[in-house]
């Protein structure tokens, strides 16, 4: 069984390669549901409408595409109920780096980003380390003297420990030999409060969420977890130029379908999510949130999310994660 | 640009006929959606915000911002009427407001939470547009330890909620705590009493939990008691259907009390309305010269949770607006709208977009004025819905209740759970438990717990930080003032009315 | 007397909550309690599993101690309980049948049954509450406010 699926998905990926667009064979012929992990207002959800908005828009689609919040277990929920919707072509879903991790650690989240039909990767969020604009850190390296001088009394505040901004924690714990406190609030606006009124000293934070407060002066970027550097952060340095070559834990969210996705409908949906990349409505929303474009076809998006999955693996352990898969 | 000036400039563009109209369709369509327990205000902004794009970043604010407070004024309409809060900040407005209802009051305690919603709405507008910045300051001030001590008080106001017995009503509030605490934990993503449930890895909703245990709950007891067609008295008259002036009057410190603390705790990222109303109420009944009649339809536990609620949205606005912070879900997609718009939410918002902060702070006013015109008429309407029979308003009230919880998540299985808190509720409303701690304790607990062990992580395991700061100090020793209320006189009498 | 209070409500109740106590205490023990970066998983249930069986104790100790005599012996309204039970199960049975059958169609026939069995209302009554409710449920919203309902295989 699984054979035929690698089989036809391999085919229906020579087909997507060969023959562009419009001869997919395959048509939506009633609404189709886009499943977002989170609600209304929340990360996944916001680049979902967006998604929907951006298609809308260009008109690239011929049938109504509904964001549905499967609310719950960091993606668990929304990925056992694609799960459940085996070879149905009208549901998709949107996934992040916690349809990776939650499996890995949650032994009910028992459905792997890989038994699903990966369609599309789309972007990778980036992220920048920042402390309060009066802190006396200047640089990274200032920064990490001192969480190393004063072992377990520096504080970080961040989401769960799954989530990007510990694993960046992780990942420079190793490097640096230096330990501070990790402390989860779990929504963004009270991390940002926590750093804010000066109960923690760090934190890693999405750009867009960091631009307006950066620009006035209430906090200061030390690094950015990128590769390279981002174009609205020209004058901070990467965490490897300040000196810290450390894998960037990456944040990556893109399209996924149910199992046994037919290889028509994926290509006509690897054919919407082409051409909906290159809509204005997507570029100017990856403009206006700072993400980076990342566009990935159904074979390297799988590659990328097992290579991906092997790394998280790693630093989890790393930082102490039970692993239960 | 001083106060004064930015909402002269405010008033002048939320009066352009335009923004007047779309202020008024936002306030329309959030009432609607706070009577609906099937439709929250956060998806319905998140629907609507595609057709904003092509509307002035102004008029798009405006309108989706009616939303977020139209909702909490409508949210109490069918907690009052059928017992089933119509939004998680309206669940304490079920408490007294029924029991209004239960005595052919129900037009009045309509009446009084939208005055009192206007009262308190109006007081968090004017504190948002006078001091927004140093109270931003003070909500950053707040740390771990203080929300702490919030939330215990908070839990310590039970023994009011507790009844007859505080023994039952400690075991109903330690239920709530572990009802809450199901789940993942957000520190460890160790999944906590979820019976290999996938579905239950996100915990239970809040919205579940108090439609079953008050809504679903009341209709099984009617059933049960076998009460005859007409469920509610409704009294004939427009005159007995609105709140006469011994109500007004009796509700005088609620109004006062509503909105400082709503406004307050709205201000901070870490609570949230629900949390607001339930000590304002807590508050009114600690200060009430007659602590042992809350529970038996006083409008005064209708005014202060409603005040509560409204005055909230005055604070919430204010992280959201000055730094760009949302503190919950609604508040989050106000942002997200914002940027799509272009606006930049954050510190120079205020100087950089005058047109919207102070076009969005005149139009908070108006909105307030309009859903009191709003409201107003429709209490004798609504107050009608209680003459439909029984056998066909039972029926309603559980379709409205599976539309509640399943619109939480889009899942069945939360309309099961639904079933099975409404059957809990039955069983300890027969066993003389009182329901009230329970839903307290599964709103506070998860916040307490949180901000507890976020405390002795930034101590390192150090429990003095918790009095060594003033404001988390002062709470903490109100916290046990407050355990020791029942030995007043006042409250003795609680019990010599209850046994 | 004996007897009766084993059937006592506050007995029975408190034996639940015991037992729901232990539970909560011996599951959450097997979490960290107290871990090296702070108070851990397990740390909160054990403390409210303990305080809940000392309580559950309380309450039944109180029953054999203290207020046997206060609460007048009113016979169990069993009659009531059949009428609120049947209510709960139709109510459970249609939440059931919503994936198979879609939300409007049970939600109209639980208004028939309540209407034929718990209410006692005539057929054309109860036929035309259930027929007209979840019509006007589909109307409301559906049609005017769009909410997304269970739907079952015909599609509503």
């Amino acid at each position: 069984m699984n054979r035929r699926i690698l089989l036809t998905t391999a085919l229906a990926m020579g087909a997507a390669l060969l023959a562009p667009a419009a001869q997919a064979e395959w048509k939506p012929t009633r609404p189709i549901e886009l499943v977002v992990h989170s609600g209304p207002g929340g990360g996944n959800d916001v680049m979902g409408r967006a998604l929907v908005a951006a298609i809308d828009e260009a008109k690239l689609s011929p049938v109504r595409i509904q964001v549905s919040n499967k609310v719950g277990g960091g993606g668990a929920t929304a990925a056992s109920y694609l799960a459940d919707k085996k070879g149905d072509p009208h549901v998709i879903g949107i996934f992040t780096s916690v349809w990776i991790t939650n499996p890995l650690v949650q032994q009910e989240a028992n459905v792997s980003i890989r038994e699903l039909t990966p369609i599309s990767l789309m972007v990778l969020e980036p992220a920048l380390m920042v402390v309060r604009a009066d802190s006396p850190y200047k640089t990274m390296t200032e920064l990490m003297d001192a969480a190393k001088a004063n072992p377990g009394k520096m504080k970080q505040s961040g989401g769960s420990p799954l989530a990007r901004d510990a694993l960046v924690r992780t990942v420079l714990q190793a490097k640096t030999g230096g330990r501070w406190a990790f402390i989860s609030f779990p929504s963004g606006g009270e991390r940002i409060s926590a750093l804010l009124g000066g109960h923690v000293d760090m934190m890693v934070i999405e750009p867009q969420e960091a631009g307006e407060l950066i620009r006035s002066g209430k906090i200061r970027a030390l690094a950015q977890v990128t590769e390279s550097r981002l174009p609205d952060f020209k004058d901070i340095p990467t965490l490897k130029e300040a000196g810290f070559d450390v894998p960037n834990p990456p944040q990556p969210r893109g399209v996924i379908g149910p199992p046994g996705m037919a290889p028509d409908v994926l290509a006509y949906y690897v054919d919407l999510i082409q051409r909906a990349n290159k809509s204005p409505g997507w570029q100017k929303f990856l403009r206006d949130g700072i993400l980076e474009e990342k566009l990935l076809g159904p074979k390297e998006t799988l590659e990328f999310l097992t290579q991906t999955e092997t790394q998280m693996r790693g630093i989890l352990t790393e930082s102490g994660v039970k692993l239960v898969r | 640009m001083d106060i004064f000036a930015g909402l002269a400039h405010g008033f002048s563009v939320a009066l352009m006929p335009s923004n007047l109209l779309w202020c008024l369709v936002g306030c329309f369509l959030g009432t609607i959606v706070g009577i609906l327990p099937g439709l929250g205000p956060a998806a319905t902004i998140a629907m609507l915000l595609p057709m904003t794009y092509s509307m002035s970043p102004a008029s798009g604010i405006i309108m989706l911002t009616g939303i977020y407070y139209g909702a909490k004024y409508g949210g109490s309409t069918t907690s009052i009427l059928l017992n089933m809060p119509g939004e998680s900040s309206s669940v304490v407005t079920c408490i007294d407001g029924y029991q209004m209802a239960r005595k052919g009051r129900a037009g009045a305690a309509l009446g009084i939470a939208a005055i009192a919603s206007f009262i308190a709405g109006s007081f968090g507008i004017i504190a948002l547009s006078l001091m927004a910045p140093p109270i931003a300051a003070f909500a950053l001030s707040f740390s771990s330890p203080e929300y702490f001590a919030l939330m215990a008080l908070g839990l310590a106001l039970v023994v009011l909620l507790a009844g007859d017995s505080l023994v039952k009503g400690l075991i109903a509030l330690l239920v709530g705590l572990w009802l809450t605490s199901i789940g993942t934990d957000l520190f460890t993503s160790q999944s906590r009493f979820t019976f290999g449930q996938t579905s239950l890895l996100s915990g239970l909703d809040f919205m579940v939990v108090a439609i079953g245990v008050f809504a679903i709950t009341e209709v099984l007891s009617s059933i049960s008691d076998q009460e005859e067609t007409q469920v509610l008295p409704v009294p004939k008259g427009l005159r007995n259907l609105l709140p006469n002036w011994e109500e007004l009057k009796a509700c005088r410190f609620a109004f006062a009390n509503g909105s400082i603390v709503g406004f307050i705790i709205g201000v901070l990222p870490g609570a949230g309305a629900s949390i607001a109303s339930f000590i304002s109420y807590g508050i009114e009944r600690a200060f009430s010269r007659h602590p042992e009649k809350f529970g038996t339809g006083l409008p005064e536990g209708v005014a202060a949770p409603e005040g509560a609620n409204n005055a909230d949205t005055g604070g919430a606005l204010i992280p959201l607006l000055t730094l760009g912070i949302p503190g919950g879900g609604t508040t989050a997609i106000l942002l997200s709208a914002l940027v799509l718009w272009g606006v930049k939410p954050g510190p120079l918002m205020m100087t950089e977009s005058p047109d919207v902060f102070w076009g969005l702070v005149a139009s908070l006013y108006i909105g307030n004025v309009m859903l009191l015109i709003l409201n107003l008429p429709m209490v004798p309407l609504f107050a009608q819905i209680l003459r439909i029979p029984v056998y066909i308003l039972h029926p309603i009230i559980f379709g409205v209740s599976v539309i509640g919880a399943y619109s939480v998540a889009g899942r069945v299985f939360d309309v099961l759970m639904l079933a099975g808190f409404g059957a809990l509720g039955f069983a300890m409303a027969r066993l003389k438990f009182p329901v009230a701690p329970l839903v307290l304790g599964f709103v506070l607990g998860d916040a307490m717990e949180r901000a507890l062990r976020q405390s002795l992580m930034m101590s390192q395991g150090d429990l003095s930080i918790l009095i060594s700061r003033p404001i988390s100090a002062g709470m903490l020793i109100f916290a046990v003032g407050v355990l020791f209320l029942p030995l007043l006189p006042r409250f003795r009498r609680l019990k010599e009315a209850a046994g | 007397m004996t007897k009766s209070i084993f059937r006592d409500g506050d007995v029975i109740a408190g034996a639940l909550t015991a037992a729901l106590g232990t539970y909560i205490t011996v599951t959450a023990a097997r979490w960290d309690v107290m871990g090296p970066e702070g108070p851990g998983p397990g740390f909160f249930p054990v403390g409210y599993g303990i305080a809940l069986i000392i309580l559950s104790l309380i309450l039944i100790f109180q029953r054999f101690t203290a207020a046997r005599h206060t609460e007048e012996d009113r016979p169990f309204d069993w009659a009531g309980f059949r009428r609120a039970a049947i209510t709960w199960v139709a109510f459970t049975a249609s939440t059931g049948l919503m994936p198979t059958i879609g939300f409007y169609i049970s939600f109209g026939l639980l208004t028939l049954f309540l209407g034929l069995f718990v209410f006692e209302k005539p057929l054309k009554k109860a036929l035309a509450a259930g027929v007209l409710s979840a019509v006007g449920f589909y109307l409301v919203f559906d049609m005017a406010l769009d909410v997304a309902l269970p739907a079952g295989l015909l599609g509503f």
